[in-house]
């Protein structure tokens, strides 16, 4: 089969309302969280969803919009993140494609692998952009690493991976959770839901 | 969101024309090697635009809620502490402040000023309607347009919708208090009706689209007009030249 071809195919009319609805889960459930005042953020559940259910180019594109939406209607910084959710999306599709989403304990290793891909998109961006400080708490992690005597790059690094891990598992193991609990009716419309359900 | 609606020159320009211009400030602000002077003369340049464009007091809260905790943790962490620093340039009470990570921070700064404030140029004179528009006019899919645009239409019901979960949960008994344990498995009660509902009722609305002629090919009307001119097209091109060529230039030099 073609690329264009496997677009076409999986970018349905449901696939496409699917992604519209997880860029709005990703932006209510911070209200969720901070009701509950809890560490993490979850603001990329609908990504990762999507990642599982449609696939790689369908997760990636639900992080990129995501942000990008966040940019134009609250604070542009959001948008320059854009990369990472899209990185985001593309490994948690990919994982799924590749059975890491089958049990929960291999949704773990899944939320850290997607970790490591947001690491990677998101170090370069905090440090070449914001010289590695972006005016959030994670910065007193930074600090602390320098004035150990981390460089800058060492100390972004264990900034970004320590402060998105818990985040990342627990996104990866609720999704897993959500997508399990979904009925057979509704998984069996999304391209690649088979990939995480068919363990049952 | 953040548009607002006033007359002005830069809400009069084609979304595009004000995306290329972004495009090219960061181009410029981050990889054409601007020293320090060449840089606050590009940020001038942004101010003035939006000063002329008419939303100068928006984008100063704007900025200054994105600057003030980036210059708070920026100047210290790097006056004190970045690597580079070798050269003391005053200290209080023991504590030295360097001249390198003083240096650095002022850049770092000053180059996401130029992109801040270019963005805020785009965001606050661009109604999304526009954006998506001009979009979906452009790639010939009414499917991106719907992307950028649903999500706009549906936030609002869906965080009445969250609220009307937590207030259902709490009403059952669900704690939203105690030690970090118990929040944790508060969590669930909470985001599986949302997250399951908004799946769940995916096939209807997907449903009601194809009915309505969704996937239909073909050329699209639109009740909005989004106007553009020759000139805009010529200068999107020029500034597109410009925003590739300028960095190479100073890679290859």
């Amino acid at each position: 089969m073609s690329f264009s071809q496997r677009l076409k195919e999986d970018f349905t009319t449901t696939t496409i309302v699917l992604i519209a609805i997880a860029i709005v889960i990703n932006m209510t459930v911070g209200q969720v969280v901070s009701m509950l005042k809890l560490p993490i953020f979850l603001d990329s559940i609908g990504t990762v969803l999507v990642g599982l259910l449609a696939g790689p180019i369908a997760g990636g594109l639900t992080g990129l919009l995501t942000n990008l939406i966040w940019g134009m209607i609250t604070s542009p910084v959001a948008a320059a993140f854009s990369p990472v959710a899209l990185a985001i999306g593309v490994a948690a599709g990919l994982c799924a494609r590749y059975g890491l989403f089958k049990t929960w304990w291999l949704a773990i290793i899944a939320g850290v692998i997607i970790t490591f891909f947001n690491a990677v998109v998101a170090v370069p961006i905090r440090l070449y952009m914001f010289g590695g400080i972006t005016g959030s708490g994670a910065d007193f992690m930074t600090s602390y690493m320098l004035a150990l005597g981390k460089d800058l790059f060492g100390s972004v690094v264990v900034t970004v991976f320590t402060s998105n891990l818990i985040d990342k598992v627990a996104t990866a193991l609720i999704a897993w959770a959500i997508v399990k609990a979904l009925p057979e009716r509704t998984t069996d419309r999304m391209p690649q839901a088979k990939y995480v359900v068919s363990a049952a | 969101m953040l548009f607002i609606d006033r007359p002005g020159w830069l809400h009069k320009l084609h979304p595009f024309t004000k995306l290329v211009l972004l495009l090219l400030s960061a181009a410029l602000a981050y990889l054409t090697g601007l020293s320090i002077g060449s840089l606050s003369l590009l940020l001038a340049a942004c101010l003035l635009l939006i000063i002329s464009g008419g939303i100068f007091s928006v984008s100063a809260k704007m900025v200054i809620r994105i600057f003030l905790p980036l210059i708070l943790f920026m100047v210290p962490i790097h006056g004190l502490l970045n690597p580079a620093n070798t050269t003391e340039i005053f200290s209080f009470h023991g504590i030295v402040f360097y001249r390198e990570g003083l240096f650095f921070a002022l850049k770092t700064l000053m180059q996401l000023g130029v992109v801040i404030s270019a963005s805020l140029a785009f965001v606050f004179t661009t109604h999304p309607a526009d954006l998506i528009t001009a979009v979906s006019h452009a790639s010939g899919s009414i499917s991106i347009g719907y992307l950028l645009g649903f999500p706009l239409l549906l936030l609002e019901s869906m965080r009445e919708r969250v609220v009307t979960i937590q207030n259902a949960q709490r009403a059952r008994g669900l704690e939203i208090d105690g030690n970090i344990f118990r929040r944790f498995t508060s969590l669930g009660p909470l985001l599986f009706p949302l997250l399951i509902g908004s799946i769940v009722g995916i096939e209807q609305r997907s449903i009601a689209l194809e009915v309505r002629g969704f996937k239909i090919h073909g050329p699209k009307t639109s009740l909005r007009l989004v106007p553009d001119s020759l000139l805009q097209k010529l200068s999107r091109r020029l500034m597109l030249t410009l925003a590739v060529i300028l960095p190479m230039l100073h890679f290859f030099r």
